[in-house]
């Protein structure tokens, strides 16, 4: 897509800019068909694990960070709150606040994988990384270090898909928004990458309870 | 509470609104934790979880505006699963010899 | 035999001042960095191609070891022989093959519309394709992988030598190029239709192409976890799949048949577009039941997804899981025959002609009903139980794939040649290449069967001696299938210097694709066409036909 700040055209294929942005913002749902069925697979195999072997994990599952894990959830819901604002910003011309709203979701999901490197740290302590440092705590069989597997694959999956995230709104912020691309016309681009933000955040919906409030009571 | 979908009228307090609602439902979840609720627990954490999902889907990610094609798309990936959840159980509900009781020496 | 279309058609148009697709730039930055999906359907016409040759070297090698009890190879070698074959064919030749060429090429053109949704995601899709493809090259060179295209755990994850990390790596990746084609077509078939082109208007390979881009959204990323999870467990040591741990390898195989069927379905979908667009244009005939059709197609992409576990009935799964997944296997065969009958009477009364295209059609929908009615037989547990893991097995799914795919795929060559390349072939030899395919392809696979039957166990290396009259014949059937493959590489590379330019319609055929110049301009349209009607308005009495934009032609 070219244009200057002043006047910006649909790509040949498209009838309009309105079509354009429809289109796109179909397109990242349609992405998200697949980004659901793959984390959803995932969480199949931890409900299959969860179901036939709980009581180890009720018991591997006590060592997971529960400060760290809630103040993600926080931050991470508080950026999708940042981002939406931030839409409804780049559409009514508030170039402004849009810009410090998209800083302020950066640096939330900054301090998101803050917080989670700093928890890798202290399950590195709690001895809870299979291969690497791991011991089973007092009463846990076997399938116990079933629940650190999927803890580790899925929390890093997760990072990994923030940090894509956190990627895109620089490049909304350093490349788009700077050459004068995303206007009340058009503000479909940040809209696709919000909604993409936001299904982050809802993966994490999900992997909060799978890993944090399990054999808590 | 009828939100504005389109973004060049919506107002932020309904946002913030939700927001919190959302914050609340996260300390529900973990409340109920801490209750000796069994089994009841995790599928009360899930459903809270599905509403807070279709919170962010149909006002934070606008699944309300246009155009409608778009709920297809929401839903399918959730549907689909269903398959994989549901049809892998008819095995696993009743095969002899699940859950492994026995773990075997790896040779 | 009458004569054939090429021949009643009038020559092509003098090379007109327009530049089409191929001459617009010709620079190799402009065929790199294309937006345009006519190139990169190309593109990808080039990668396939390379892959099948190189999945169809691996096969020459296990014919010839096959051809005596002695063998050829070693059988550490052997082993890896059929998992790179199965490898490469699969997912370097087979799931992109109509979709990424003909799919490219035509859908937008089909549905009146001057590209794709997002034409970066298409070129896109080829790099990754691309980066797979030399992920699965640096596996192969390197000592391949020995686990079957399959991977099963615990082999796969504990036990196996070889480079089967980078080969699930290539999955990986490459089922990025899946997931961004499939997104692409799904996109651009909701929003970017003409004006007029309804949905039950849409020629069926756009149906065809939608439900395999259904199928791969769905289906791929349940295989981009386990081959994740796979990559975990054998290189970090994350054992999910680890019995030690309480894990279980058959969750591995469940995960990996719940995209690995409907996959199989991925590769027979648009073959089932391509053969509903030649049957009806060489018939004259409408074809019968057009909504059955499409519901048909959709149905099948939906039931592939209830099946898997017919691939697991003597792994390990509880008996009543079996029996469901057995009675849905039954199920997922009505929409196919229900396809089967309709292309034969489409057939009845029309004026046939029996040009190379339509041999290929004719001969897909023999060799896929071959291949379904065994694939019933396979899901009938009592039979299953016997003969599954046997040569029946292999050469149930190889009527499928090759006998029915490839044949469908060069049906599709022979169709939209003069399209894409404005150039005529030479007639006579290429009805004689698609009577010898379906020769060799019978003579290689058809033994395949008796063998099953007979007790012979695949991907093994050897076999007792009484079989080998089975098994050399099934190898002399492979070389005269390589022949017949070899041969349109030959003839259609001829083409592209001293064929007859090509009309517009040089077989009088209704679709969009067909109202603009062959090859077309870059934009396809000069105008958006408006969509009059729907499609196969052939007229078997007099030969005439309504393209869909309304123009009326005379027989």
């Amino acid at each position: 897509m070219r244009g200057s700040a002043a006047v910006l055209r649909p790509e040949p294929q498209y009838a309009s800019l309105d079509q354009q942005g429809d289109v796109a913002q179909v397109g990242m749902w349609v992405f998200l068909v697949n980004e659901t069925i793959f984390f959803g697979a995932l969480i199949f195999t931890y409900f299959l694990y969860r179901t036939f072997y709980s009581h180890d994990f009720d018991i591997a599952a006590k060592d997971a960070v529960l400060w760290c894990g809630s103040v993600n959830f926080a931050l991470l819901v508080t950026s999708s709150l940042t981002m939406v604002l931030a839409i409804n910003a780049a559409a009514q011309g508030r170039r402004r606040a849009m810009i410090w709203l998209l800083v302020a979701t950066v640096a939330l999901g900054c301090l998101f994988l803050g917080v989670k490197g700093f928890e890798y740290y202290l399950d590195y302590q709690d001895k809870v990384v299979p291969v690497v440092n791991y011991q089973a705590k007092p009463g846990e069989g076997p399938a116990g270090e079933l629940f650190w597997f999927f803890y580790w694959v899925a929390t890093g999956l997760h990072a990994i898909h923030l940090t894509i995230g956190i990627g895109l709104v620089l490049y909304m912020l350093l490349w788009r928004i700077r050459r004068g691309e995303i206007t009340p016309a058009y503000f479909a681009p940040l809209e696709v990458v919000g909604i993409y933000w936001s299904f982050v955040d809802t993966v994490w919906l999900f992997l909060y309870p799978c890993i944090y409030l399990v054999g808590r009571s | 509470m009828t939100m504005e979908t389109d973004p060049r009228r919506a107002r932020a307090l309904p946002f913030v609104l939700w927001w919190l609602i959302l914050l609340a439902l996260f300390g529900a979840s973990i409340v109920v934790a801490f209750l000796s609720l069994g089994r009841l627990a995790p599928i009360i954490q899930f459903g809270i979880a599905a509403i807070q999902t279709a919170v962010l889907f149909i006002l934070f990610m606008r699944l309300k505006g246009p155009p409608s094609l778009k709920w297809v798309f929401a839903v399918s990936g959730f549907f689909w699963l269903l398959f994989l959840f549901g049809l892998s159980m008819t095995d696993y509900s009743n095969r002899q010899g699940w859950p492994l009781t026995h773990y075997a020496k790896r040779l | 035999m009458s004569v054939t279309t090429a021949e009643r058609v009038p020559q092509g148009d003098p090379v007109s001042a327009v530049p089409n697709y191929l001459t617009a730039e010709n620079t190799i930055v402009s065929w790199l960095f294309t937006k345009d999906h006519k190139r990169i359907a190309l593109l990808f016409f080039a990668s396939i191609t390379f892959f099948f040759f190189v999945g169809g070297f691996a096969a020459t090698m296990m014919r010839l070891n096959l051809a005596t009890p002695e063998g050829l190879l070693q059988p550490a070698v052997y082993n890896r022989m059929f998992t790179m074959h199965g490898i490469i064919m699969v997912w370097f030749f087979l799931i992109p093959s109509i979709p990424a060429t003909f799919g490219n090429f035509f859908i937008p053109m089909m549905i009146g519309a001057r590209d794709l949704a997002f034409p970066r995601i298409n070129l896109a899709s080829w790099y990754v394709f691309n980066l797979s493809g030399l992920v699965v090259l640096y596996a192969l060179v390197m000592g391949g992988a020995n686990t079957g295209w399959t991977f099963y755990t615990p082999l796969s994850t504990i036990y196996a030598n070889g480079y089967v990390f980078a080969a699930a790596l290539a999955v990986f990746i490459n089922g990025f190029s899946s997931i961004m084609t499939g997104l692409n077509f799904v996109v651009t078939i909701h929003r970017m239709r003409a004006p007029g082109m309804t949905w039950m208007r849409l020629p069926l390979f756009v149906w065809g192409i939608y439900a395999v881009s259904v199928v791969m959204l769905t289906a791929t990323p349940v295989l981009a976890m386990d081959t994740f999870l796979l990559g975990a467990e054998r290189f970090l040591g994350l054992g999910l799949f680890d019995p030690t741990h309480g894990g279980d390898p058959l969750l591995w195989q469940h995960m990996f048949w719940f995209y690995s069927h409907p996959a199989v379905y991925i590769m027979i979908l648009p073959g089932m577009g391509v053969v509903s667009e030649i049957i009806p244009c060489y018939a004259r005939r409408p074809v019968f039941g057009y909504a059955g059709m499409t519901i048909a197609l959709m149905s099948i992409a939906i039931l592939s997804f209830f099946v898997w576990a017919h691939h697991m009935f003597v792994a390990g799964i509880s008996i009543y899981s079996a029996i469901v997944f057995s009675l849905m296997t039954f199920f997922v065969a009505v929409p196919s025959a229900i396809k089967v009958f309709n292309w034969t009477v489409t057939l009845h009364k029309g004026r046939i002609v029996f040009d190379a295209a339509m041999l290929y059609a004719l001969g897909f929908v023999l060799l896929f009903t071959l291949g379904g009615v065994t694939g019933l037989m396979l899901a009938t547990l009592a039979v299953d139980v016997d003969v599954h893991g046997t040569y029946f097995v292999v050469a149930h799914f190889h009527y499928i794939m090759v006998g029915a795919t490839v044949s469908a795929f060069f049906g599709a060559l022979h169709y939209w040649w003069p399209k894409m390349t404005g150039r005529m072939f030479p007639e006579g030899i290429a009805r004689f290449a698609a009577i010898l395919t379906y020769i060799g392809f019978n003579l290689t696979f058809f033994p395949q069967f008796v063998l099953g039957y007979l007790g012979m166990p695949r991907r093994s290396y050897t076999y007792p001696a009484q079989w080998q009259s089975w098994n050399l014949l099934s190898s002399a059937g492979a070389s005269i299938l390589a022949i017949a493959y070899l041969l349109p590489l030959c003839y259609l590379g001829w083409s592209l210097f001293k064929g007859r330019k090509a009309a517009a319609n040089p077989w009088g055929a209704t679709g969009l694709e067909w109202t603009t110049p062959s090859p077309p301009p870059q934009h396809n349209f000069k105008r958006t066409p408006v969509v009059e009607l729907g499609p196969y308005s052939y007229n078997p009495e007099d030969g005439s036909y309504i393209s869909q934009d309304g123009t009326a032609h005379a027989g």
